[in-house]
């Protein structure tokens, strides 16, 4: 299987005060295109801030980052935004749709950024509602929505732009079980049809669902 | 996308209801106000625009140096008409005499009224661009001819022909009517020119203009002029500059400077100050102009600070959307695409506000605007303005928002900077700084007209009435009628005068007496009257005595104000005489009898003028002013007089004007500046508490948490609302710290413009200040109390 990204020597600090705290050091970590990765650790061990800078919503300051053979690392803003734009869907533990906009316009806010034509989108957005059984809620807000309905959302959202890498920051933190295992299932399935996904989880459980385990403590990684 | 953008933006506002009634009523308030002000200047701005010729009229005026002081003005000798036919003719297209704009009495059959117009020469027409309706507009030519206005002969004879119908003027000239045209536009010059006689049959008819045709020195008539296009006002003028200086001998001493005044000032730039053009209701466009800018910064200030003060709120869509793929481009467009959504809503609301108010709006303004419907111009304005208000309100905001780092705001870690409510705070302090400033200044506006209201006179205005006596019929007929009005029991004493108590319709120099300092450049208000002027006009004697019946030498008396005493240098004034300075003239000498207080008579803001009121010989009356018989009510008073007068003067019409209401038109001006200031300065502050209202909210609501906190801990409500309301009153003292020394400065150079002023004081500012202190208090306190004296249970529970 090809290698999705790679990361060499990866390092992310940040200045507090007169100290330099380092979040990620030294990461070399390999993605090959479907796997189902689940990054565990401690809070604070460095796992969202892997997610974001993989996600390219926040940057490396050290090291090498590949994604897709192209170098992340000396990338421009604009380049590195089409790239993630194209391949990178993002799902929150918090949800975060955008309270303003229903279920169908939420879904369909990434295509606009693609600038996908309307009738495309109308269409790409139904096929979405359909194949997660929420056509009837097309029109509701998020607030009128369960928390698993909502994070279902999210899924949606993220896939609606067909990307190859899903990134999940305890996707189920803010979940019963019942909706957990629905949302993790689903995971699975998408994995199965090709998506590339990386989890952060606190979950063995949840853990489980992956392919590969990831261990993080103190911005290392201690154990694969 | 943009639909999406729109999408999200209504339902934020409705979500946010409050904020959104908040920025956009302040918006469209601002706006409509914006609106009105910018319809008003464009009215200004288009008087006189009916004439396409403008630019090539002029009316010659005179400036002429009294004693080291240059009185400038419209008034022109008769010789200067033959001077610049004879040497500079080639200059002009038309050069046309007139006389003053004056109230005629216009009889036919038995229909009698009155109307103002001119007696002008022939090229009238084409300089008024007169559009006729019916007969010769060649007919000024004519003895015996007289040019009506629509409105005039529609009033004279009804829907009949008027053309050929014969008009007697003051019972005086027969006059048949030659021409009629459309009545000018009220917004120009000439709007009150509702007839036109010939010049040359005032010239024929009167032996005093014959007499004048010579003299230099006689100041009492219009010359308006056209020039050829192929020269300038300012060539024309450098040619005639010194045309009366060099042919008159006796008048090159005043240093006489005959120059050009283009209609396009006539209206905005008509102040002289000592032969220097400066400015006039230009000023008032002006400072309008600015109150307007400063009212639509202060609704943008509003949006600014409600759009930031909330950044939190759109934090978490900011970075959603960044985590989407949306670059930062796109969030500045989405944010620009909402506030223009906002400025377009309010300007459409402000529309609807300006159609609501705008009858008032042009009654305070005594203006007659129309809305624009039809103007592109205005439309193409409009869409000029929404962009602007859209990038002045709308960008800060956008830059802002859009700037938020994605992984901080949606990890929740998202906290607004300590700084960051400092531009909040320097634009909160700008818009109090600007409103107090305009509540200072329109408080020292209605000052200064009240301080001047107050101003003694010098003689009782209420319960005195003017009656017209403008034609020659009224001649010998003082003492007869004076008789007839006091048995009527409507009036306790009566004098006749040449001019009215509000105006000085003449001027005289060329005295001479005892004590006249060498080189002297004397200049008089000249004013003649009758027996009783002290005791009708309710006048101060400081020295001598009134005119008398008793005193045969009485008809040759003068009576001096004070001030003529003070300019003259004269000690002793009683009993010394005023001679004419040609021993020649057959004028007799003035013996001076009496000395009063000063009058007031112009203007209410000037030094009174040295004035000579002269025994009436000459039969130089316009006005029998009346005492009412204060026994009496008025309307029973007016209804005795005017059977009087009709009994004697059938065919006159009695027109009348009150000495009060007279002098209150003086104020007219400035009061309708002092309204106009009022309302816009109280939507000023009205504005900008909105905005308080809208940040004390907010602030409330972002310390919820910590209210409740402290309530718990035992805080008192009175403790809770301090501490909310400190931080507004100490930004609003900042204000008033800049607002008070600016609007010292500018105001008491506004006071510089009148001579009597009221002295700048404390208790303006103080007024003023305390005052938007309590505002600031009222339209705070009411979040600080609510958030107050909520349960803290509740509060506490929202995270």
């Amino acid at each position: 299987m090809s290698i999705l990204l790679s990361l060499n020597e990866a390092t992310r600090s940040v200045n507090s005060g007169n100290n330099k705290v380092t979040l990620l050091n030294n990461i070399n970590l390999q993605v090959k295109e479907g796997e189902f990765i689940s990054l565990m650790g401690p809070s604070g061990s460095g796992k969202s801030t892997l997610l974001n800078c993989i996600g390219m919503l926040d940057n490396f300051n050290g090291g090498g980052y590949t994604f897709l053979g192209q170098p992340v690392h000396s990338m421009k803003e604009k380049k590195r935004s089409m790239l993630y734009k194209e391949y990178i869907g993002f799902v929150f533990q918090a949800y975060h749709l955008i309270d303003e906009l229903t279920v169908f316009e939420n879904i369909e806010t990434p295509l606009l950024y693609k600038n996908v034509k309307s009738s495309e989108r109308k269409a790409l957005v139904a096929d979405m509602l359909d194949r997660f059984n929420i056509v009837g809620k097309k029109d509701l807000f998020p607030e009128q929505l369960s928390g698993g309905q909502q994070q279902l959302v999210g899924i949606a959202r993220a896939l609606i732009g067909n990307p190859k890498l899903i990134l999940a920051d305890e996707p189920t933190g803010n979940l019963n079980s019942k909706q957990s295992t629905e949302i993790m299932e689903l995971f699975s399935e998408l994995n199965k049809e090709g998506v590339t996904i990386i989890q952060a989880t606190h979950s063995e459980k949840n853990a489980s669902y992956g392919s590969r385990i990831i261990n993080l403590l103190d911005g290392e990684i201690v154990s694969e | 996308m943009f639909k999406n953008y729109l999408k999200i933006a209504f339902r934020n506002l409705i979500k946010n209801n409050v904020y959104s009634f908040i920025n956009i009523s302040g918006l469209a308030i601002g706006m409509a106000a914006a609106m009105l002000i910018a319809l008003w200047i464009y009215d200004e701005l288009s008087y006189d625009s009916y004439s396409r010729d403008k630019a090539y009229i002029a009316q010659v005026y005179q400036s002429e140096t009294y004693n080291g002081i240059v009185d400038t003005g419209a008034a022109i000798p008769r010789p200067l008409e033959f001077a610049l036919r004879e040497d500079y003719a080639d200059n002009f297209e038309h050069i046309i005499m007139s006389s003053w704009n004056e109230a005629l009495n216009l009889s036919y059959e038995d229909i009698n009224l009155t109307f103002s117009g001119n007696f002008m020469q022939s090229g009238a027409p084409d300089l008024l661009e007169l559009e006729f309706l019916d007969g010769d507009e060649n007919s000024l030519e004519k003895l015996n001819a007289i040019m009506i206005a629509q409105s005039t002969a529609k009033a004279l004879f009804g829907d009949e022909p008027a053309i050929g119908k014969t008009i007697s003027i003051n019972n005086y000239f027969n006059l048949n009517v030659s021409a009629v045209y459309k009545d000018l536009p009220n917004n120009s010059s000439f709007s009150s020119v509702e007839f036109i006689i010939p010049w040359e049959a005032l010239i024929a008819a009167s032996d005093w203009h014959k007499r004048v045709r010579d003299n230099w020195g006689n100041n009492s008539f219009q010359l308006y002029v056209k020039i050829n296009p192929n020269t300038t006002m300012e060539a024309v003028t450098q040619k005639i500059l010194n045309v009366k200086k060099d042919r008159s001998k006796d008048e090159a001493e005043f240093n006489p400077q005959i120059f050009l005044f283009p209609m396009e000032d006539w209206y905005l730039r008509n102040n002289w100050d000592n032969g220097v053009q400066t400015g006039g209701r230009i000023e008032n466009l002006w400072m309008f102009g600015i109150i307007g800018v400063f009212i639509l910064l202060l609704a943008c200030i509003n949006f600014v600070n409600l759009s930031t003060a909330r950044s939190a709120k759109r934090a978490i869509e900011v970075g959603i959307r960044k985590s989407i793929g949306s670059q930062r481009r796109q969030l500045i467009f989405q944010f620009l695409s909402e506030s223009f959504a906002i400025v377009v809503l309010s300007f459409v609301l402000a529309i609807g506000i300006v159609l609501l108010f705008l009858n008032g709006f042009n009654a305070l303004a005594s203006k007659s605007i129309v809305f624009p419907w039809s103007n592109l111009t205005f439309w193409l304005s409009a869409l000029v303005f929404i962009v602007i208000m859209t990038i002045l309100s709308g960008s800060y905001p956008a830059m802002y928002l859009s700037s938020f780092n994605p992984v901080k705001v949606l990890k929740g870690a998202f906290k607004v900077g300590k700084n960051s409510s400092l531009p909040r705070k320097i634009l909160v302090v700008t818009q109090f700084s600007i409103s107090v400033a305009l509540i200072i200044g329109t408080l020292v506006v209605i000052d200064q007209i009240q301080f001047s209201k107050d101003r003694p006179v010098g003689y009782d205005k209420e319960g005195l009435i003017e009656v017209f006596t403008l034609s020659d019929e009224f001649d010998g007929k003082q003492d007869l009628m004076r008789e007839q009005f006091i048995n009527s029991g409507g009036v306790v004493s009566m004098t006749t005068m040449s001019s009215p108590t509000t105006d000085v319709f003449s001027n005289i120099s060329g005295y001479n007496w005892e004590g006249k300092p060498e080189g002297f450049q004397e200049d008089f208000a000249f004013i003649s009257v009758h027996y009783d002027f002290v005791k009708t006009l309710g006048l101060n004697v400081i020295d001598g005595r009134a005119f008398s019946r008793g005193f045969a030498t009485d008809s040759s008396g003068v009576i001096l104000n004070k001030t003529a005493v003070d300019y003259m240098k004269i000690q002793d004034p009683i009993g010394k005489y005023i001679r004419h300075n040609n021993p020649s003239t057959n004028v007799k000498p003035y013996k001076i009898i009496g000395v009063i207080e000063d009058m007031v008579v112009t203007s209410p803001y000037s030094k009174v003028k040295q004035a000579m009121y002269v025994f009436d010989t000459q039969s130089s009356m316009n006005f029998y002013s009346l005492r009412l018989n204060p026994k009496n009510s008025i309307s029973e008073n007016l209804l005795l007089i005017e059977s009087t007068f009709k009994k004697n003067f059938p065919n006159t019409p009695f027109n009348y004007q009150f000495a009060d209401e007279e002098y209150g038109k003086k104020f007219r001006a400035e009061e309708r500046i002092a309204s106009l200031a009022q309302v816009f300065s109280a939507l000023a502050i009205f504005i900008s508490c909105l905005g308080l209202f809208g940040l004390a909210s907010f602030v409330a609501e972002q310390r919820t948490k910590e209210i409740g906190v402290r309530k718990v801990l035992g805080a008192s409500v009175g403790q809770l609302w301090l501490l909310l309301s400190k931080d507004f009153i100490t930004l609003v003292t900042i204000a008033l710290a800049i607002a008070s020394p600016l609007a010292y400065y500018v105001m008491s150079r506004w006071l510089q413009k009148f001579t009597y002023r009221s002295p700048l004081g404390w208790d303006v500012f103080v007024i003023a200040c305390f005052g938007a202190i309590i505002i600031t208090l009222i339209t705070v306190s009411f979040q600080a109390i609510k958030a107050a004296t909520t349960n803290p249970v509740k509060s506490l529970r929202t995270e």
